[in-house]
């Protein structure tokens, strides 16, 4: 029942190739078998209802050979509405315990997922970047979605049919021994030969149908490929080359799955002509056991009813294993999800001083964390950083700011800009050295903190769906619609916004597609100037915006500085020339510092960057556009 | 496109769509009713020993040997061989039936697939403007995928139902009226109940399949948006939010569970019931001798084996009307309009001049963003335009490369009008570096070969070097084989916008286009690209939008446009003395330069001092 638009399908990467287990990792599952603990008694019930069902099952055949025995023994003087009542009380039995196992395992199904579910988020939520680098969001979703579901299934059903199986199988057995101990061990020679035959497809069918996925996640990556493409597609005239490319993977696609259909079509009837074998096998020695006088018709009838009952849980219980396997990974997976331990996050001693802190003092001087709220300096001491070892990001980085600075920061593109800002964020942490807020290591005091001290605005601004108000409003919940407009105002969106059909309720689809990335900016910057942030950090936040708006934002945003720490990065001179302080970095360096006036009296790597690019910079993006 | 206006499909389009496989799936047909025939031998079969052992006789058999001893050996081994032999054909029959179903089934989703993906390419333009990337991507992937298990197993189910009842009735009446009659007594019930619970439960499915889209969606924008979440220390809020989407989900699956649990159980207890019928009747007419145990038998178990799909029917039935619903989000693409693709070659190269005459364009009806342009472009020249955002720019070039069809005004090449020269080789004439470029997630090497097929190494290199991408290409470890893409070598804007540079000059194209494409680029390397452009010049007609007065006070000719329209037109040398936004812009650079020069003054006083 698992129809997820986010299936493996589309989002398999390859990031981690799933492979056979060779073996079922009982650890493994045990730790997933956890999340059905809050169900024992559904668990319970579950188990006692496939045991019930499957009893009821094989007791169908018995009262079968009863009635026809009965009849050929005593002729007319039977009475049939006794075996009618058993029959039918049989049924309602039978009827109850299917009735309990669905609802049961769809109920334990459906609720284990969505534990998992609000398990994985929520840790996704405390995991560092660290972990998103590495990590597509298509990845995250699939592990979230298809592979949970994937997991409950069974976790539930898997269960349920692991139970039901064996005792089905085992009540056929001991009626078919109690019967006839011969004839029963015969039938049962089939058996071995069925699950070995079974667990031989399962396993290559399963297989196959991995090939599938995978050339089908190549597939959709190529249908997304030639519709985000298609402008430059058709401006090369590629169209026939990608169909080319194309029929490539159908191709392949088409022989993948004609492999795995015909291996379910070489199956099922081999394995129907195995258990022709057993119903062969009953009816020659029965028959002459019946010849003999030994046997009766009924019993016959019944031996020849339970060889027809054998394959379906041999089948069921062969694909499960087949199943477990192949799901190894996703476990391994889903597990890792929810156990990964954030590369960030608060210590004890930080966690202790939340817990002692009163709540009363709420309104004080003093943060969540018992410590000042208020930041007056941000140091760096000789801070290094590396995402890859091999790779240093940032060699000693050494910065006192103080509250009320605005900080420049310019260089080349990999120089390592963004990459401080997000170490002063404690998005990440430094490799080596440390950061220290009024003079003390910030991984000392709560992250949640320091987070929520933010306001930050980057290039490619994200709109989350909803109305503009709504995600302006993501920069302090609780803001009125006042002071929503008030914040629009000094961003510089407020006219932009009232031009929209709605207002400030114009409704952003995902990504927030009917905005351009200059409008975007302009709203993500309204929010941050909502958040009122003690440090507020721009990464290119303007880039996209019009030169009129930005001399809007520019009078405003002196306004908004005040009293705040800020990072800017930026290539407009403006923005440049009104900061504090100006950071030269390149090569994960500052190597140069100053005032815009000092700099250039240094002639040095500033001096250049500005006289080289001065044309570029001042007429960059439409300054001409200035009216007057 | 919206998702909300597809319609159901037709069953005729269904039909269609089984073109040219239609013998396969006679076949599937013929050999699944043969198929059904041996598997209905075996309970005959059984019947026939146990009656004959039972009478003391085999029916049919009265000239042999009688029941005894080895003779009775060799009879039920006969009738044993011919139970696994009939098993074996029908099966064989069935593989066969499956073999021939599969065949069908992919080789009509792979012509979906391929159709599908051409179509795609060959929409216009203005089709992908308005459409959403993952709503396509859905269509394409479920939704084929829908349709395909569709063709290959539910049609086969569905046949294989209806197909087993009909062919179980004449066998059942030949053994026994009575009983046939009893036998067969609720299976209409049972097909009722199965279309009933189709109806009923459809709606539910849908809510269920919302829930879980919310969700999902929910989900995704978390975790593309997680430096913002974080930025602002809004987890918390977050993980309310999923919870509620998340419960919802959770609680519209449970309500499926228990709709879901109570079908299956009671067509389960229809069909037992069934078999209880059929069971206590035969035991009656038993009693009354009317018919033997061996007939009992195989009513049993021929109803056994008839009512099992048919209590599956309603799950079946349901992804019968899901299929129709991907059938129709399917044809709701294919019924757009491709461009035109087939026109004939032109009979000499596009080349020459451009002269657009009164041209007026709009992508919106009633929104023009180019008003009565007239403009000429010689053969070899250097065009700049310079405008402010909107100003219709981007608009003017794509009409040129006749990514959109204009219809006022008029633009010739060389003497043709744009409009009836094929699209193709308009496109294949000119060589474009678009704002944003896009690059193929294959090595860089392909990308490069996008421009020109079978293109040396060295010519690559070559555009590379031109473009100054060269170094960085070099720079990563796999050279010229590294991907592009996540798989691959991340690229800054810098990076994407000088590979999609030296794409098109690896083309060599009769007219460059360049749409703000060094706008990431920065200004050194920029210089050196210009130059190396420069040195080319003469070799095409180039077209450069920019916004840095660097990149084009070069240019033979500027124009400069503003609201759709041509306000200013001429070399620098020209513009500069006309009163208009080109000379305020210069201005505006020069103002900027005396306040450089004076911030240099200011900042050299203390050092002269």
């Amino acid at each position: 029942m698992s129809d997820s638009s986010y299936d493996d399908e589309l989002y398999d990467d390859g990031l981690n190739e799933e492979q056979f287990a060779e073996r079922v990792d009982l650890e493994l599952w045990k730790k997933l078998f956890v999340f059905t603990r809050p169900y024992r008694r559904e668990l319970t019930m579950l188990i006692s209802c496939g045991i019930a069902t499957a009893i009821f099952e094989a007791s169908f055949p018995l009262i079968t050979r009863e009635v026809i025995d009965d009849v050929a023994a005593n002729g007319s003087q039977v009475n049939l509405w006794y075996y009618a009542g058993i029959y039918l009380g049989v049924i309602v039995l039978l009827g109850m315990s299917t009735l309990g196992f669905i609802y049961m395992a769809g109920k334990i199904h459906t609720y284990a997922s969505h534990d998992i579910r609000r398990a994985g988020f929520a840790n996704l939520q405390r995991l560092s970047f660290s972990y998103y680098d590495y990590r597509p969001v298509g990845w995250l979703m699939a592990r979230m979605t298809s592979d949970c579901e994937r997991l409950t299934d069974i976790l539930a059903w898997g269960i349920l049919d692991l139970f039901w199986g064996t005792s089905i199988m085992l009540a056929i057995c001991i009626a078919m021994l109690i019967m006839d101990p011969l004839l029963g061990c015969v039938v049962m020679l089939v058996v071995p030969l069925l699950w070995w035959v079974s667990k031989y497809f399962q396993r290559e069918i399963l297989f196959s149908s991995r090939q599938i996925r995978r050339v089908n996640s190549e597939m959709t990556g190529a249908y997304n490929e030639s519709i985000m493409g298609v402008r430059t597609t058709k401006a090369f005239v590629r169209e026939s080359h990608n169909a080319r490319d194309f029929g490539r993977l159908t191709g392949r696609m088409y022989q993948f799955s004609l492999r795995n259909a015909l291996q379910s079509a070489v199956y099922l009837p081999l394995i129907m002509t195995l258990g022709s074998l057993a119903t062969g096998l009953a009816l020659v020695i029965g028959g002459m056991n019946m010849i003999a006088g030994t046997l009766t018709a009924g019993t016959l009838i019944a031996f020849i009813n339970y060889t027809r009952q054998f394959f379906d849980p041999v089948e069921v219980l062969a694909s499960w294993l087949a199943e477990m396997q192949m799901a190894q990974a996703s476990a391994e997976r889903v597990i890792s999800l929810i156990e990964a331990k954030p590369d960030i996050e608060d210590s004890e001693a930080v966690l202790a001083g939340i817990a002692s802190h009163h709540p009363v003092a709420r309104d004080s001087e003093l943060a969540v964390d018992g410590m000042e709220e208020r930041i007056r300096e941000i140091e760096l001491r000789n801070v290094h950083f590396a995402y890859d070892p091999a790779e240093p990001v940032l060699k000693g980085i050494n910065l006192k700011v103080s509250q009320g600075e605005t900080i420049a920061i310019v260089g080349p593109t990999g120089g390592g800009k963004s990459t401080l800002v997000n170490i002063i964020c404690r998005f990440y942490e430094p490799t080596s050295g440390e950061v220290l807020i009024n003079g003390y290591d910030y991984r000392g005091r709560s992250l949640h903190w320091l987070q929520s001290s933010l306001g930050m605005v980057l290039q490619s601004a994200h709109i989350f769906s909803g109305t503009i108000r709504e995600n302006i409003r993501y920069g302090r919940l609780n803001a009125t619609d006042e002071e929503i407009e008030q914040a629009a105002r000094v961003a510089g969106a407020h006219d932009i916004i009232m031009a929209k059909e709605h207002g400030y309720d114009a409704t952003l689809g995902e990504g927030g597609q009917q905005l351009s990335s200059g409008e975007k900016q302009l709203v993500s910057f309204a929010r941050a100037i909502l958040a009122d942030p003690q440090i507020l950090v721009m990464d290119e936040a303007t880039s996209s915006v019009d030169t009129v708006t930005e001399a809007r934002i520019q009078k405003g945003l002196s306004h908004v500085l005040a009293g705040r720490i800020a990072f800017v990065i930026a290539h407009r001179l403006s923005t440049i020339r009104a900061a504090d302080r100006i950071l030269v970095i390149d090569g994960g360096e500052i190597i140069e510092q100053g005032d815009h006036a000092t700099l250039l009296g240094h002639k040095g790597h500033y001096y250049e960057l500005y006289t080289q690019q001065r044309i570029g910079t001042t007429t960059d993006r439409d300054s001409g556009w200035m009216p007057g | 496109m919206n998702t909300k206006e597809h319609q159901h499909g037709h069953y005729q389009e269904l039909w269609a769509l089984t073109h040219g496989q239609r013998l396969r799936y006679g076949g599937a047909i013929a050999a699944m009713f043969v198929g059904i025939g041996f598997t209905y031998a075996m309970p005959l079969i059984v019947k026939w020993c146990i009656d004959g052992i039972m009478a003391g006789e085999f029916a049919g058999l009265s000239g042999f040997p009688p029941l005894e001893g080895h003779h009775a050996y060799v009879y039920l081994v006969g009738a044993a061989l011919a139970v696994v032999v009939c098993t074996a054909i029908g099966g064989l029959l069935t593989y066969l039936r499956s073999r021939w179903a599969a065949v069908a089934s992919q080789h009509i989703i792979r012509r979906v697939r391929d159709r599908l993906y051409t179509h795609l390419e060959h929409l216009p333009t203005r089709f992908h403007d308005t459409s959403e990337t993952g709503d396509l991507i859905q269509r394409c992937s479920s939704d084929v995928e829908t349709i395909r298990t569709f063709l290959a197993g539910q049609i086969i189910q569905i046949g294989r139902t209806l197909l087993m009842v009909l062919t179980v009735a004449p066998v059942l009446f030949w053994m026994d009226f009575k009983l046939a009659l009893v036998s067969l007594s609720l299976m209409p019930l049972l097909f009722f109940f199965a279309f009933q619970f189709f109806n009923r439960v459809k709606d539910l499915f849908q809510k269920r399949d919302e829930a879980e889209a919310a969700m999902s969606a929910q989900l995704q924008e978390n975790l593309t948006g997680i430096r913002v979440v974080r930025a602002f220390a809004r987890q918390a809020h977050e993980i309310d939010e999923f919870a509620d989407k998340n419960r919802a989900f959770r609680d519209q699956d449970q309500k499926l569970n228990v709709v879901m649990a109570f079908y299956w159980t009671l067509s389960d207890i229809l069909s037992m019931l069934q078999m209880g019928l059929v069971l206590v009747a035969g035991a009656y007419w038993l009693m009354a001798g009317d018919i033997g145990v061996g007939t009992l038998f195989a009513f049993y178990t021929y109803v056994g084996m008839v009512i099992w799909p048919i209590r599956h029917l309603g799950r079946v039935l349901q992804d019968v009307g899901k299929a129709m619903v991907s059938l129709g989000r399917l044809n709701h693409i294919l019924a757009e309009t491709e461009e035109s693709f087939d026109e004939p070659e032109p009979s000499h190269p596009i080349a020459g001049d451009i002269r657009i005459r009164d041209l007026s364009f709009a992508f919106e009806p009633g929104k023009d963003v180019l008003k009565h342009i007239d403009l000429n472009i010689s053969e070899g020249e250097t065009l700049a335009i310079l405008g402010p955002p909107g100003s219709g720019k981007s608009a003017l070039i794509q009409v040129l490369m006749r990514l959109y069809d204009y219809d006022r005004g008029s633009i010739t090449v060389g003497g043709t009008e744009l409009r009836e020269l094929p699209r193709k080789s308009v496109r294949a004439a000119m060589g474009v570096v678009l704002q944003e470029p896009f690059l193929y997630s294959r090595s860089i090497r392909d990308n490069l070969r996008v421009g020109r097929d079978g293109a040396t190494d060295e010519e690559l290199l070559a555009a590379a070097s031109e473009a100054a991408v060269a170094d960085s290409i070099s720079s990563f470890r796999n050279g010229m084989q590294s991907m592009v893409g996540e798989r691959g070598v991340t690229l800054s804007g810098g990076q994407r916008q000088r590979l999609a540079l030296a794409r098109a000059l690896v083309r060599d194209p009769a007219v460059l286009i360049m749409d703000d494409s060094l706008s990431a680029v920065d200004t050194g390397t920029e210089k050196r690209i210009l130059e190396a452009l420069r040195a080319r010049k003469g070799r095409a007609t180039t077209i450069v939008i920019a916004h840095r007065l660097s990149s084009i006070n070069d240019a033979d000719r500027i124009i400069v446009m503003d609201d759709g329209h041509i306000v200013q037109s001429g070399p620098h040398s020209k513009l500069i003395d006309e009163d208009g936004p080109y000379r305020r812009l210069c201005q505006l650079q020069s103002s900027l330069e005396s306040s450089l020069k004076r911030d240099l003054e200011s900042s050299k006083e203390p050092t002269r001092v």
